[in-house]
């Protein structure tokens, strides 16, 4: 009985979570829109409720009712599996992500493990859709999406390593707590001025870097070659039409709201208040945590609106040969630091 | 609280070390210097070898573990050292020239042969089941390179696409084999096997065991996992086949006996049938299957493949006596097969290499020298008193009469009377038959390697002692 | 530290179950048109988008080697990387010799990374 209830309560608290993020991803979804039409000086969604408010809910219902088309010489199975893949995938990653203190669907020890895990998963569903469409476009698309994806999960990984050494845990609240408890503000003695002890600030080079790694990871401008129109027209999504067509979609938009809350809880100190004073503190932690979740998604909008899409040497040669090498250096100098100075937790 | 983690003795692993932190250097020497800096990274590479064998001279007597003890520096391992380090120097001499002219100067090749070297020393050394197979691999890996060094050829292509895929299916059994005797003794430490088995086997451990001896089997070329070998002689270019038949096979016999002698002393009478197996089978395809071949390379192959099954004789007598006479005769087989090598590399007309037997006819006419150094290092791979070649056999099958394994002997004896066929046809040939095409003069090296090994075959009978004495106090260093 | 088995399986249990509801979402979205949507296929309209072309020829064409490259390339510094995790973890525990020994590791993959750099491996023209 006492399981009964438990499975319940943790099928109720899924299901809020689920709900709650794809309501954000949604808005987050119509802020992009806005945000991008903004700089170039359009309106953006503006018909479907008050200021468009409604866009991507209409998006949806339209999704829903389109005729859902597979190309005579696709693998079936496969091809409508490749989305659910993403989606799922995407999703998945939300189990072990704490919104607040002790808020995660999940808190097992080896949470960063996880999400790592589970991105690097998300290549299949793009590998598979490309080549379950039999045809030229997804294909090529698949292979370039493929390469820049693992390519730039190597940087991802070492900057992760970096935090790791500073905090000793793969535990993701453990993470946070790390940067509430220690760091810069408790050294010049001003312990209440948190945001100073966040690891944006010892860690700046690997926050630059990671956050362009995630730009590149989930396939965003200026990193969008797997669909670049003029030269790919849709990249692997080529052949996909209607919902199978909004999992690819919303499973990308998972992944890059995954990376703003991992940004969000490894460098800029999770749920916690940026000032440990009142009237800050009154503010509960999930509320931090989205605001600053939103903060990063704005610099996600402003580099899609801002900068020209890059060729694909460039992307590798950004990722291969000047990532890599500087998260490298990166590891060793925070290893010997951390040794030298005596801070290793 | 955790244990403190205390860094492990270097000093026993001083040869290694040089080996590893040489290739490393090389390498980084080579990317940053380009294409052109093969001569540099050779000579270096000799330098490494070099360094690596004093170190190795100049360890202490004595036994030492260390690495908890998956690694043993021993009396054993140290010659057995010696011998894979002498093989791995000449065949880098060896090679120079034919890579000058075949337009394969690549400066990893230097490298991979010093990184092979490494995973041998590893692999003679190793002391547990884990430390073995990395060193295996090591080796191989290297190995598969080698062989298909010249990329563009499709014989040597192929030769390293068959090698790598048997390889890696050979390396499969050991591990399988390898995981079966971990799980029933419950250790992957040699000694420790040996002293959870306490001289009882059981059917786990002897399935184990089979499939052990086919990943071992495989990498010393003993029938009936001898399949790649022709091939991967006649296709690689003729220093990596020289390389192939000297060192890697020092160290794979090497580390056949460790394994055998060491974690399944209680249990002789079990493995004894599969070494006597492979032992015979080997040294009968070795005398047979070579007889119809006319490339000399495969011909060195299938009497290399007979020449492990001899050494096996040894083994399967399963005492010192016997590891004594592995030891010689692997010490001889390496000086035996580096000369035939040489001579096999002077078969050269301007600049195309030729390898069938029929070029020999009549060389004793064209390069006297060359002809009668090939017919003493014949005479002495038959196993023609008093030339090494004899004194090599004379010492395992002493061994296996010991240990009253006399059908054993008696076999060994008749295939190396069917062995002499196919060996002293080339003499013949090389005498007696109207002369072809003279070849090319000898550079130097290769004169220099004909050489010593021809006089070192010939005067071996004067003061076998030194040899046979060390090798006998190598052998007690594993009992 | 350590963890009974079954206080092990109670942290994963919501992990399994948060999957679950993931998947009946996705595949939820997935049926739905299928269920309601109009549909009229005809062979244009499922034929392989080519931009109006009719496909030349199979579209699992030869590619170029260079992806497969990079992806053995992933492998060797991913590998890496999972190396590195449980090192991080425990860098309290280890001390200087820790330090070194994983300097050492590093240092013979740099020097593997700086040979295929010099090599060309990393080129894309």
């Amino acid at each position: 009985m006492d399981l009964l209830i438990n499975l319940a309560i943790i099928l109720g608290k899924s299901l809020l979570l689920l709900v709650a993020l794809l309501v954000m991803i949604a808005y987050l979804l119509y802020a992009d829109r806005k945000i991008w039409a903004a700089v170039q000086l359009r309106r953006g969604p503006n018909v479907v409720g008050p200021w468009g408010l409604l866009q991507s809910f209409a998006d949806l219902l339209k999704f829903v009712l389109k005729e859902p088309v597979i190309p005579a010489g696709a693998n079936k199975g496969l091809f409508l599996l490749a989305p659910l893949i993403t989606c799922t995938l995407a999703l998945s990653a939300w189990a072990v992500i704490p919104v607040s203190a002790g808020w995660a669907i999940a808190e097992i020890n080896v949470g960063i493990l996880y999400i790592f895990a589970i991105s690097s998963l998300g290549v299949y569903g793009v590998i598979i859709g490309g080549w379950a469409s039999n045809s030229k476009y997804p294909f090529l698309g698949a292979l370039r999406s493929a390469a820049q994806m693992v390519s730039y999960e190597v940087s991802i990984g070492f900057v992760i390593i970096t935090v790791l050494l500073c905090v000793g845990s793969l535990n993701l609240t453990a993470i946070v707590t790390a940067q509430e408890t220690r760091g810069l503000a408790h050294m010049i003695g001003l312990p209440w001025l948190t945001f100073l002890n966040w690891f944006w600030l010892p860690l700046f080079p690997m926050f630059v870097v990671f956050f362009i790694s995630a730009l590149a990871e989930t396939n965003r401008p200026p990193f969008d070659l797997p669909e670049a129109e003029s030269e790919l027209v849709a990249g692997y999504m080529v052949e996909y039409a209607s919902t199978p067509y909004l999992l690819f979609m919303l499973g990308e938009y998972v992944a890059i709201v995954t990376m703003c809350a991992l940004t969000t809880i490894l460098f800029l100190g999770g749920w916690t208040a940026p000032i440990a004073l009142p009237p800050f503190t009154w503010v509960p932690g999930v509320v931090w945590f989205v605001l600053k979740l939103c903060f990063v998604f704005f610099m996600f909008a402003m580099v899609k609106a801002f900068v020209p899409r890059y060729r694909y040497d460039q992307l590798m040669r950004l990722g291969w040969k000047v990532f890599l090498p500087i998260s490298l250096a990166c590891v060793v100098i925070v290893a010997a630091v951390l040794q030298v100075m005596g801070w290793v937790p | 609280m955790n244990a403190p983690f205390v860094m492990p003795a270097l000093g026993p692993i001083l040869p290694e070390l040089v080996l590893a932190v040489g290739a490393l250097v090389l390498v980084l020497i080579g990317a940053l210097r380009g294409e052109k800096s093969y001569g540099l990274v050779n000579g270096l590479a000799f330098v490494v070898l070099a360094l690596a064998a004093a170190a190795l001279v100049a360890q202490p007597a004595g036994k030492v573990l260390v690495f908890g003890d998956s690694f043993s520096v021993d009396g054993f391992a140290r010659i057995m050292k010696a011998i894979a380090l002498l093989g791995s120097a000449v065949a880098l001499v060896l090679s120079v020239d034919y890579l000058r002219r075949e337009n394969l100067t690549r400066f990893e090749y230097p490298i991979l042969i010093v990184l092979a070297t490494l995973g041998m020393m590893m692999m003679i050394s190793a002391n547990d089941l884990i430390a073995l197979y990395l060193g295996l691999e090591l080796q191989s890996l290297a190995a598969y390179v080698i062989a298909a060094i010249h990329r563009d050829n499709v014989r040597s292509s192929e030769a390293g696409l068959k090698y790598f895929v048997l390889g890696a299916l050979s390396s499969g059994m050991l591990l399988y084999g390898s995981s079966l005797v971990y799980g029933f003794a419950g250790t992957v430490s040699f000694p420790g096997i040996a002293a959870a088995l306490q001289g009882q086997s059981s059917l786990g451990v002897i399935l184990g065991l089979v499939f052990v001896s086919a990943g071992l089997a495989f990498k010393i070329s003993a029938v009936p996992f001898h399949m790649w070998t022709p091939d991967v002689y006649e296709g690689a270019p003729t220093p990596v086949a020289a390389f192939f038949a000297a060192a890697p096979k020092v160290a794979a016999m090497a580390m056949t006996v460790r394994i055998f002698i060491v974690a399944f002393p209680g249990i002789v009478g079990d493995w004894r049938q599969i070494v006597v197996f492979i032992s015979i089978a080997s040294m009968a395809l070795g005398a047979f299957a070579a007889i119809g071949q006319r490339n000399i390379k495969r011909l060195m192959a299938y009497s290399s493949i007979g020449h492990v099954g001899f050494a096996l004789v040894g083994l399967a007598a399963g005492t010192a006596q016997g590891v004594n006479g592995v030891i010689v005769y692997m010490a001889i087989y390496v000086v035996m097969t580096l000369g035939t090598f040489a001579i096999i590399l002077g078969m050269r007309r301007g600049d195309t290499y030729v390898e069938t037997i029929d070029d020999l006819a009549g060389l004793s006419r064209s390069q006297p020298f060359m002809a009668y150094a090939f017919g003493a290092i014949l005479f002495s791979l038959t196993g023609i008193p008093p030339l090494a070649g004899f004194f090599a056999k004379f010492y395992v099958f002493a061994a296996a009469i010991e240990a009253k394994l006399f059908a054993l002997a008696v076999i060994g004896v008749v295939t190396s009377v069917v062995s002499a066929y196919y060996y002293l046809r080339i003499v013949k040939i090389m005498f007696f038959d109207e002369p072809a095409q003279s070849f090319s003069p000898l550079t130097p090296a290769l004169k220099t390697v004909i050489a010593v090994s021809t006089i070192a075959i010939a005067l071996f009978w004067l003061a076998p002692a030194p040899l046979v004495s060390a090798a006998n106090a190598a052998a007690r260093s594993l009992f | 530290m350590t963890q009974t088995l079954p206080n092990l399986l109670n942290d994963y249990l919501p992990l399994g179950i948060f999957i679950a509801v993931s998947g009946v979402i996705g595949l939820a979205l997935l049926i739905a048109p299928f269920a309601v949507a109009f549909k009229s296929p005809d062979p244009e309209k499922l034929s392989a988008y080519e931009c109006g072309f009719n496909a030349f020829d199979d579209a699992r064409m030869k590619f170029d080697v260079r992806f497969y490259l990079v992806a053995i390339l992933f492998i060797i510094f991913d590998l890496e990387v999972a190396f590195l995790f449980p090192w991080a973890v425990a860098y309290g525990d280890l001390g200087w010799a820790g330090f070194w020994s994983m300097m050492v590791f590093l240092g013979v993959l740099t020097i593997g990374f700086v040979y295929e750099w010099k090599k060309g491996a990393l080129e894309w023209d």
